[in-house]
């Protein structure tokens, strides 16, 4: 049967240097993006440089002078910086409910929109991270934090919900950087193979030499599952162990049992807010329409709606327990949320969170895009207030009038307020550039198998 | 030995050409393809990826570090409040859950490196950006007397071109 072996000159003949690669659209649209930036770009890019550059003199400012620049008085303590870190943490929670919860119940129309959303998750971690220690009166200690074997023989307090924190974040932290990188891999090497100059060097170095052989996909997806199940309960974990911080203490207003879930969906509320203020300028200015259609901003439209009728009914039960329950500081730390001297905040959340995401019911609203963008925003201005509401509302009125007062937040809070979201963005920015902002290959994955039903393919 | 590669465009005939090459012996084979797909995977090999021990074992050593540690510090340096036991088993629950997670995550990604043997500084000798592209590749590693049959293989499952590469 088997042929006779050809003549050694004839193997040599096949011999021959590949032909010049035939590229994909796909990889030519997405990498385009990460083309030369435009005047508007690096005005913006510049921009934000200088808000966070003011902040950080801002923060020298507050360290060398102490905190007492920031609006704290007697009795409250936990002011901006806190409200901000709880903010930003919540922002982190839609990347990993993207990837991880949406990959495990193979709903596909994440792929558009998880590397974007993972990325958001690392920056919006690494600006939260940073304010815990830049409510330190003394940053310099912040490693007191973490039990290293000292020369006291003094270990940290693992039954403070202060201490969970601590490990919550920065896990969180690591596992969405772990998530991130991992799903850039392929993607680099992609970039790697079409770069020139300084690019090919930075993406041969992160792309670790990926080939795409088949072992190396199965390790990839086996990879990606194992995360998912990992961040899955990682990302319900955070933001509980967040709210615990409150809901652990006897404060009225934040000693509930429903603050777990309803910060878990105010959460997720908040970040797929963030995703869909962020992307769809990006989507307009780079032309990825083709990539990132109407209906992953409709699906997106309803989980807000969903989560805002979540959030909205928590706000509702908090006052039926407050009522209820009988307890005297708890009601009237209800009734001063509404009505007292933080009302504003109160009323602004209110609408934006519960009342404002209900336009989603209709089709036309979610998609309609700049009505989705503007609803994104107010659910962010919401959200924040929610936090404001929460922790400056009830630190202002404890049980003993001798610890009653009244906070405004200093213009040192509000640069460094200012200064988080230059920074998020200037992180996202550059992202921008350097990255592919789409997973390049799993669009690629879809594409591949829908050209295969177009021609009539055998699967 | 001459190796060489055949380029297709869909899976499917990829998996149909590897499942004839193994049935004829062939064993050095090497698959390049631009995603993942499932009818890809068990094609050379059907075990799952080994990457699964290395999260278990990460998980495992992350659950005993937590409680460990939580509980060795407790009892190093005791806080005694009433008279109660050192160590409270369920705050130290979240920290033992964290620490899962992270090392889980953490032997994970090592799992990935070390299965898929990565980082590689060279580029396999087959190895090309087409395949990082839209273009499939399967890569035979067979005799010299062998390269007719293969290479008519190959392209009477759809491959649209056959190259021969030295390595």
């Amino acid at each position: 049967m088997t042929p006779p072996p050809p003549p050694p000159a004839s193997v040599a003949a096949m011999i021959r240097p590949m032909p010049a690669p035939a590229d994909s659209r796909a990889n030519r649209d997405i990498l385009a993006v990460m083309g030369r930036p435009t005047i508007g770009y690096v005005a913006l890019l510049a921009l934000v440089v200088s808000t966070v550059g003011w902040a950080l003199g801002t923060f020298v400012y507050q360290t060398y002078v102490g905190l007492g620049v920031a609006g704290y008085s007697h009795p409250i303590f936990w002011g901006v910086y806190i409200v901000t870190f709880v903010f930003w943490v919540g922002i982190a929670h839609a990347g990993t409910l993207i990837s991880a919860i949406l990959y495990l119940f193979r709903a596909k129309w994440r792929n558009a929109i998880n590397r974007s959303a993972e990325a958001m998750t690392v920056f919006a971690v690494a600006t939260a991270g940073l304010f815990p220690l830049i409510h330190l009166g003394r940053v310099f200690k912040f490693y007191w934090l973490l039990p290293y074997p000292n020369q006291r023989a003094l270990w940290v307090n693992f039954k403070s919900p202060l201490l969970w924190d601590v490990f919550a974040i920065s896990t969180y932290a690591t596992i969405s950087i772990v998530f991130f990188y991992v799903g850039l891999v392929p993607d680099l090497a992609i970039a790697r193979d079409r770069a020139t100059g300084w690019r090919k060097v930075l993406y041969s170095i992160l792309a670790l030499g990926w080939q795409g052989t088949t072992k190396q996909w199965k390790a990839h997806n086996r990879t990606v599952l194992h995360l998912s199940g990992l961040a899955t309960p990682l990302v319900l974990s955070v933001h509980s162990v967040v709210s615990w911080d409150f809901a652990s203490s006897i404060v009225p207003g934040w000693h509930a049992t429903i603050f777990a879930p309803y910060f878990v969906a105010g959460a997720i509320f908040s970040g797929f807010a963030m995703v869909l203020t962020v992307m769809i300028p990006v989507r307009r200015i780079y032309g990825l329409e083709r990539y990132i259609t109407d209906y992953h901003f409709e699906n997106m439209s309803r989980f807000i709606l969903l989560t805002s009728l979540i959030v909205g009914y928590a706000y509702a039960t908090e006052y039926f327990v407050a009522w209820y329950s009988g307890v005297e500081p708890e009601r009237t730390a209800f009734w001063l949320r509404a009505f007292g001297s933080y009302w504003i905040s109160t009323w602004i959340m209110i609408s934006c969170n519960a009342f404002f995401p209900q336009v989603f019911w209709f089709k036309r609203a979610r998609t309609h895009i700049p009505t989705v963008f503007v609803v994104s925003v107010l659910v962010n201005i919401g959200m924040w207030f929610e936090r404001y509401v929460i922790i400056v509302g009830s630190l202002s009125r404890e049980y003993n009038p001798a610890v009653w007062g009244q906070y405004t937040p200093s213009w040192v809070e509000l640069s460094i307020l200012a200064g988080s979201f230059a920074w998020f963005s200037m992180f996202f920015l550059i992202f921008l550039k350097l990255f592919p902002v789409i997973a390049i290959n799993e669009v690629k994955e879809l594409e591949i198998h829908e050209r295969a039903h177009a021609n009539g393919g055998a699967h | 030995m001459p190796t060489l590669v055949g380029i297709f465009d869909q899976p499917g005939p990829v998996a149909e050409t590897v499942r004839r090459l193994r049935g004829r012996g062939f064993r050095e084979l090497q698959l390049y393809s631009p995603a993942p797909f499932p009818e890809l995977d068990d094609a050379l090999d059907e075990r799952p990826s080994r990457v699964r021990w290395w999260t278990l074992i990460g998980g495992l050593t992350g659950v005993t570090a937590g409680y460990a540690m939580t509980i060795w510090m407790s009892y190093d340096w005791p806080l005694v409040v009433g008279g109660k036991p050192y160590a409270s088993i369920p705050p130290y629950t979240i920290i033992a859950f964290e620490l899962t997670i992270l090392l889980g995550g953490l032997a994970t990604l090592l799992g990935l490196l070390a299965v898929g043997k990565l980082p590689r500084v060279k580029a396999d000798p087959a190895y090309s950006p087409r395949f990082s592209a839209e273009e499939f590749g399967l890569v035979v590693r067979c005799g010299e007397r062998d390269v007719a049959e293969v290479d008519a293989l190959l392209r009477a499952h759809a491959a649209k071109e056959v190259n021969l590469v030295e390595g």
